[in-house]
C-alpha cells in the first residue's frame, strides 16, 4: 500500500465511522421490555426502585430523541443506561419484596411461639 | 482531459507533500492528547461506579450473587479501559454508569438471596414450631384424658367405698335390729327423754337381798352388752331399784350394790368403764303399786339408761 491508498482508506472509514451506525432498534426495545418488566415486577411501589424506573423512561425518550435527530451511537449508549436502570428496578423491587417476606415470616414464628407458650 | 489529468495529480502531489509535513505536528498533538487522558481526574460516574462495586462486593453479592457481581466487574473494567484510553469522554461516563447499575443490581440481588434465606429459615422455623405447639397441644390433651381418667377412677372407688359402707351399715342396722329384737325378748325397752330404757327384771338377776349375779342372768347381760355394742352409745347409767318394804337406807345400799355388779359384769363385756356408771335409787320412782307380790317383783329391777350415739 503506497501512501496515497493509506490516506484515502484513512479517509473512507473515518467517514463510515462517523455516519455509518446503525439504528439501536434492538436495544430501545429491549430497554422498552424491561421498564415494562420493572413494572409489573413492582418497581413503582417502592420509592428507590421508582427512582430508578423513571430514569430508565427518561433516558429512553431521550434515546428516541438522539435517534431522531441521527446521532445512533449516543443513543445506543443512552439506551444502555436506561436498560441498567430499569434492571435495577426490578431487582430493588425483588429485593424489598423478599425483605418483607423474610419480616412478615419471622413475625409469623413470633406470634406463633407466643400462642404455644401461653 | 490530459492537461485536467495532470492538474489533478499536481493538487494531490501538494496535497500529500503538506499532509506529509503534518505528520510529526499531527503525531504530536494525538501524543499530547492521550498523555492529557491519563492525567485527567476520573469523571464523577467511574468513581461512583468504583465504589458502588466496592461495596457490593464486600455484602451479601460476594457469596449470594456472584454472576451478578461478575458481570458488574465487567462493566467497570470496561469503564476503566474506556477512561484509559479516551479519557472522562461521554462514553466512558455512560460505561462507569452502566457499571454502577451493575454493581447495585448485584448488591440489590445479593440482598433478595439473603432475604429469600431467611424466610425460607423462618418457614422452616415456623413448620418445627407448629409441630412443637402440636406435640404440646397432645401432651396437654393427653394429661388432661389421664387426669379424667384418674377423677373417674377416684369416682368409683368412692361410689365402692360407699356402697360398702352402705352395705355394712346396712349390715349393722341389721344385726342391731336382730339384736335389739332379742334383747326385747329379754326385757321391756323403752324410748324416753333420758335416753332409752332397758328394764331388767331384779329377780331374774339377783337372789333376794343379795347383789351378786345369778348365773341366768349373766347370758342376759350378754345380751344386753352385745346390743348395747352394735348400737353404739354416747354413755350408760345402770340404775338399781328395789321395792318399798324394809329400810331404806339398806334398800338404797343394795341397789346401788346391785347397780355395781351389772356395770362390772358389763365392762367384762366390751363396754368401756369410762361410759357406764352405777346409781343406787332404792325404792324411788317405783312403776308398780308396792302393795302387791306381783307390783313389788316390778319395782325390785335394773333399769340400763342408754344416751344413744346419735345428737
Amino acid at each position: 500500500m503506497n501512501a496515497r491508498t493509506w490516506v484515502y482508506a484513512c479517509f473512507c472509514s473515518s467517514l463510515l465511522a462517523c455516519g455509518g451506525a446503525a439504528v439501536p432498534q434492538d436495544s430501545l426495545t429491549a430497554a422498552q421490555a424491561d421498564v415494562k418488566g420493572a413494572e409489573v415486577g413492582g418497581a413503582a411501589d417502592d420509592p428507590k426502585a421508582a427512582l430508578h424506573l423513571k430514569l430508565a423512561k427518561d433516558q429512553i425518550e431521550l434515546a428516541q430523541k438522539q435517534i431522531k435527530d441521527g446521532d445512533n451511537e449516543a443513543a445506543a449508549r443512552t439506551l444502555d443506561r436506561a436498560q441498567a436502570d430499569a434492571e435495577l428496578a426490578l431487582s430493588l423491587a425483588k429485593e424489598q419484596k423478599a425483605q418483607g417476606d423474610a419480616s412478615e415470616a419471622n413475625d409469623q414464628v413470633g406470634k406463633l411461639r407466643k400462642e404455644i407458650s401461653k | 482531459m490530459k492537461a485536467a489529468m495532470t492538474r489533478t495529480r499536481t493538487i494531490t502531489t501538494h496535497a500529500f507533500s503538506a499532509l506529509r509535513a503534518a505528520v510529526p505536528a499531527l503525531f504530536a498533538l494525538g501524543l499530547g492528547s492521550l498523555m492529557a487522558c491519563g492525567s485527567a481526574a476520573a469523571p464523577q460516574e467511574l468513581m461512583d461506579a468504583r465504589t458502588a462495586y466496592a461495596e457490593a462486593a464486600k455484602g451479601p453479592a460476594a457469596d449470594l450473587a456472584p454472576a451478578q457481581l461478575d458481570t458488574a466487574k465487567t462493566s467497570l473494567d470496561a469503564a476503566q479501559k474506556s477512561f484509559d484510553s479516551d479519557g472522562p469522554s461521554q462514553k466512558t461516563k455512560d460505561l462507569a454508569y452502566v457499571a454502577q447499575r451493575r454493581a447495585e443490581i448485584a448488591a440489590a440481588e445479593g440482598g433478595r438471596e439473603k432475604a429469600e434465606r431467611k424466610r425460607a429459615a423462618a418457614d422452616k422455623d415456623f413448620k418445627s414450631t407448629e409441630i412443637e405447639g402440636l406435640e404440646k397441644t397432645k401432651e396437654q390433651l393427653e394429661a388432661e384424658r389421664r387426669a379424667r381418667e384418674a377423677a373417674n377412677q377416684d369416682v368409683n372407688k368412692t361410689k365402692a367405698e360407699l356402697a360398702t359402707e352402705k352395705a355394712a351399715r346396712a349390715e349393722a342396722e341389721k344385726r342391731a335390729a336382730a339384736a335389739l329384737a332379742s334383747l326385747q325378748e329379754i326385757a321391756k325397752v323403752k324410748e324416753e327423754a333420758r335416753g332409752v330404757v332397758i328394764t331388767l327384771s331384779g329377780s331374774v338377776l339377783f337372789a333376794t337381798g343379795k347383789s351378786d349375779l345369778l348365773p341366768i342372768a349373766q347370758d342376759k347381760l350378754n345380751q344386753v352388752a352385745k346390743a348395747l355394742v352394735s348400737q353404739g352409745f354416747k354413755a350408760i347409767v345402770v340404775q338399781g331399784y328395789t321395792d318399798s318394804r324394809g329400810n331404806a337406807t339398806d334398800n338404797q345400799t343394795l341397789s346401788l350394790k346391785r347397780a355395781q355388779s351389772v356395770r362390772d359384769y358389763l365392762t367384762t363385756q366390751s363396754i368401756p368403764p369410762e361410759k357406764i356408771t352405777a346409781e343406787g335409787e332404792g325404792a324411788s320412782r317405783p312403776v308398780a303399786p308396792n302393795d302387791t307380790a306381783d307390783g313389788r317383783a316390778e319395782n325390785r329391777r335394773v333399769e340400763i339408761v342408754v344416751t344413744p350415739d346419735k345428737g
